[in-house]
């Protein structure tokens, strides 16, 4: 077995045994099951559109985004936690290499985003199946398969993200209090409101692209490669403050 | 074999680590001494790569920690006794440490043997008391079977009981051929524990070598007598200093009372009370660490 592999069964084996990691998951999936249901009971009412169409099958589906907050707690809670328990200092008298130690953690974080994301699309869509079929109907639009696609990358890109944010703050705290505050106030509050054309690109905008429904103007390669490089561009500044920080 | 060679380190505008030179052998424990401050801490990281040095190198087996092929079968290092996620069990977090050092399964319930913890692997650690946080540090040390042990303060948290285990642990550790250093601020604990001292002070080496012999270097000679001041001339002209300390009584740091006693005879000085005053670790230290100890490093060769 080579070194990132072992690594990373390691890894894996850490967010198996931490019950943060556990809960985030089960809250996720939970989330995605109740929001369904509550679309399904609420669709044709209010305007909202009728159940068994399009639309109202994609609004059901939208759990993409609850998929990618929980995967950035994910992430901020596999890197900075070992600097709020101290555990990065056994990690790294195991591992001095600390560019293996890192790989190692973006690798398993990016796993866990493709198992919690199809453990949410996966009740997701069979509780939008047995909804459809209780109500007569049985086909899922063809969008559906994209939306799943994407979420699984702006997942697995939003963990990533996470892992960057907990080594550069080593605060679980400050990372999720940075993130929050950037889409809230940065993106959503000033951006949104100076230069809402920016909006789609800066990096709740590619998320949504990725996640949500198929729609006009939509580009999700694009948006992919954007969020992409956001993401490369925070791993490699985690990266270079691992390598370069004394562990104390 | 533990090296360190001009090892130096600062913070902004203090320096931890001063030019830092020494050395630990194999089949000794040796304590690593200073007060608060001293750079103790500070130096073990930077042998363990932990953190990066401004000057000087430090190597285990002739080689820098960050270069060890298989660093954590070569060295088993304790550091904090709080390095555990609390939620995960004893017995997982070492699993956790043996995956990603490719160690064998069945290694983790062995070294949870060896620390007497087999009752608790089940517990989450962040119901330990010190003493089994301490005994699970070790156990993490002790994973990958290595020649190495570097130790942060080994004996703290632990009850006499335990004390005196972990002081029967290192004993049979060191016995068994393996290179053990602890840092220690116990000193009547770490006087009864270590063959060998290296003691720092203000980031530099203030004595090195075995207690015993330290001990020895730094004894001190009273003499009793109605002669002082012929018996201070008699000794300096052999190239001993000594000093009268009361009436009657001369002083004489470090040297053989035998030398000064034949010194005192041949200047046909009468000697009315010669004693021998030998410092224990806990005196030496002070002796060493104070604000009055010369600059210049004590050092006593291995016997």
């Amino acid at each position: 077995m080579t070194a990132i592999a072992r690594l990373t069964r390691a890894e894996v084996r850490k967010l198996a045994t931490t019950r943060a990691f556990l809960i985030t998951v089960a809250v996720a999936v939970g989330l995605a099951v109740i929001a369904v249901v509550v679309d399904a009971a609420e669709a044709g009412k209010n305007h909202t559109p009728a159940l068994g169409t399009a639309a109202s099958t994609y609004q059901m589906l939208k759990v993409g985004g609850v998929c990618c907050v929980a995967m950035l707690i994910v992430g901020i809670i596999a890197s900075g936690g070992e600097y709020r328990h101290k555990t990065i200092i056994p990690a790294m008298l195991i591992t001095p290499r600390r560019s293996a130690m890192v790989a190692a953690k973006t690798i398993a974080v990016a796993m866990a985003a493709v198992v919690l994301t199809g453990l949410t699309f996966g009740l997701g869509l069979a509780t939008i199946v047995a909804e459809l079929h209780a109500h007569g109907f049985s086909q899922l639009p063809p969008g559906t398969t994209r939306m799943v696609a994407g979420s699984v990358i702006a997942a697995i890109l939003f963990g990533v993200i996470g892992v960057a944010l907990g080594y550069i703050t080593r605060s679980t705290t400050a990372a999720v209090v940075g993130a929050v505050g950037w889409v809230l106030f940065a993106e959503l509050a000033i951006l949104n409101t100076l230069a809402p054309q920016l909006a789609k690109w800066v990096i709740s905008g590619t998320a949504e692209t990725l996640t949500d429904p198929p729609a006009p103007g939509h580009t999700p390669a694009t948006a992919a490669a954007v969020l992409a490089a956001y993401t490369a561009a925070l791993l490699i500044a985690g990266w270079q403050v691992v390598l370069r920080r004394d562990v104390t | 074999m533990i090296t360190i060679d001009h090892l130096t380190k600062r913070y902004r505008n203090i320096t931890a680590v001063d030019g830092l030179s020494f050395e630990v052998g194999p089949g000794r424990v040796t304590g690593f001494l200073g007060p608060n401050g001293a750079g103790k801490t500070t130096t073990l990281r930077l042998l363990l790569g932990l953190a990066r040095p401004d000057g000087g190198t430090a190597a285990i087996d002739g080689a820098r920690y960050r270069d060890l092929p298989h660093p954590a079968q070569t060295v088993g290092a304790a550091l904090d006794n709080d390095t555990f996620h609390p939620g995960r069990s004893a017995v997982e977090h070492l699993r956790v440490a043996a995956t990603a050092a490719g160690i064998s399964r069945r290694r983790p319930e062995q070294v949870l043997g060896v620390v007497g913890l087999c009752q608790d692997r089940h517990r989450r650690v962040g119901t330990f008391s010190l003493g089994m946080r301490q005994r699970l540090t070790l156990a993490t040390a002790l994973l990958g079977d290595p020649g190495v042990l570097i130790m942060d303060e080994p004996l703290n948290g632990l009850d006499p009981d335990g004390i005196r285990w972990m002081r029967d642990l290192l004993r049979q550790l060191a016995d068994e051929g393996r290179t053990v250093l602890i840092s220690s601020h116990l000193l009547a604990e770490a006087a009864q524990t270590v063959d060998d001292v290296v003691v720092i002070t203000r980031g530099r080496l203030a004595a090195q070598g075995p207690v015993a012999e330290l001990a020895a270097a730094t004894s001190t000679t009273r003499i009793r007598t109605p002669h002082t001041g012929q018996l201070i001339s008699a000794l300096a002209r052999d190239g001993i200093t000594a000093q009268q300390v009361e009436a009657g009584t001369v002083e004489v740091r470090g040297a053989d009372p035998d030398t000064v006693a034949r010194t005192a005879a041949a200047a046909g000085v009468i000697v009315l009370e010669l004693t021998r005053h030998t410092d224990n670790l806990e005196e030496l230290f002070f002796d060493l660490t104070s604000d009055r100890a010369d600059d210049r490093a004590l050092e006593v060769s291995p016997s």
